[in-house]
């Protein structure tokens, strides 16, 4: 074989290695709810549905900020909020979402009308995460921080902490600081604020 | 090319050539499965999974709060992935390295057609591009124009015509095509 082909397929080897070290990062997303899904599981008893978008002022940011270490960053955030026919609220839901090097994790957090946590759902996650979180999710780990508000106690349980490897741990503290960012959020932009629009 | 055409190629090359091509399609109909359930083959659908969130109450820019009434069925029953701006950095590194790649693999394959030099040139560019097109696309659908969504799909499908033209001719020539004098 000649020079030439040798160092062609050398090339091409080094090629398909860094291919493969590329395609190595982010694994595909795993959907484990819709968004209707778990908004009607997490307002679960509500007879009509509404959607409050709320914008944080640079106040609220630096406050949130100074509470929890948490930057929020979006332009706006969204609850969806269930009541009774009345018109008495019932919960609220809002997705929350953090990116890690493994990819997204995207939670939906339902809270009662005081901003007490009242549930949560991990809706999507990545393929290579899932093993990590499927633990969490089967003991269902959102049971210990039903109750808490937005001061509450967001650490991992010794029963969370039990679940699995220390991936499975980072994991639940990914997701339980998600849970206590919707808490914080609620706090600061539907408890704190009258309603408007 | 330097007097080697894919029809000279010794046996083991012919059958590293031949597998690479099969294994990159089988990858590319795994892929094309990928995003046509993640994500969806439609540019409604990207733009969907791409364009910024926009407000469904309607608020306006300056507004800080809005509540409107809603019925569940306006909630996406879909299971669909939500690419932002975080995913959309990962997807993008991933993608430009891994099928930037691929299409250096093809091309290296296809130097050794027998084509002539502007087909040759015009067939081994259409991965590289669609490439482009594919990832540049999701970008300006962002941040750009969400129309611009139809791109993402034009990019896809220009990577698929480059791979198809490239195997069929390269299996063409490595396994059918008579011995040409160099």
């Amino acid at each position: 074989m000649s020079r030439f082909m040798l160092r062609l397929i050398g090339g091409v080897g080094l090629m398909a290695v860094a291919a493969g070290i590329a395609a190595a990062h982010v694994t595909p997303p795993v959907v484990l709810a819709s968004d209707r899904e778990a908004v009607a599981g997490l307002l679960s008893g509500s007879r009509r549905y509404f959607v409050r978008e709320v914008r944080l002022s640079p106040a609220e940011r630096a406050a949130i900020q100074k509470q929890s270490g948490w930057t929020p960053n979006e332009d706006f955030y969204r609850f969806y909020l269930g009541r009774d026919d009345q018109g008495a609220l019932v919960a609220s839901t809002i997705f929350m979402t953090e990116y890690t090097i493994h990819g997204p994790v995207r939670v939906a957090v339902g809270l009662n009308p005081d901003g007490k946590v009242k549930g949560a759902q991990v809706v999507e996650i990545t393929e290579e995460t899932y093993p990590w979180v499927k633990p969490l999710i089967d003991q269902d780990f959102a049971r210990d921080y039903v109750g808490q508000g937005s001061t509450g106690r967001y650490t991992l349980t010794d029963r969370v902490r039990a679940a699995g490897d220390s991936m499975t741990q980072f994991y639940g503290q990914v997701i339980v600081s998600l849970i206590q960012r919707a808490a914080i959020l609620y706090d600061t932009t539907v408890l704190k604020r009258p309603t408007s629009g | 090319m330097n007097g080697i055409f894919l029809n000279r190629l010794p046996l083991s090359g012919k059958v590293f050539c031949t597998l690479y091509l099969v294994g990159i399609g089988c990858g590319a109909l795994a892929a094309f499965a990928q995003a046509a359930t993640a994500v969806g083959l439609s540019p409604g659908e990207v733009r969907a999974s791409l364009a910024p969130d926009m407000p469904m109450t309607h608020m306006s820019h300056g507004q800080m709060s809005r509540e409107k009434e809603i019925d569940l069925g306006q909630i996406s029953t879909s299971a669909k992935v939500w690419i932002r701006t975080p995913l959309l950095i990962q997807t993008s590194h991933t993608h430009l390295f891994g099928m930037t790649l691929i299409a250096g693999l093809l091309g290296a394959i296809f130097l050794f057609s027998s084509l002539g030099e502007g087909k040759k040139t015009l067939i081994l560019s259409l991965p590289f591009l669609g490439t482009i097109l594919d990832i540049g696309g999701m970008w300006l659908t962002r941040f750009l124009w969400p129309p611009l969504s139809a791109l993402v799909i034009a990019g896809g499908s220009l990577f698929a015509l480059g791979y198809v033209l490239i195997t069929v001719r390269s299996v063409y020539e490595i396994w059918l095509q008579k011995e040409l004098s160099a």
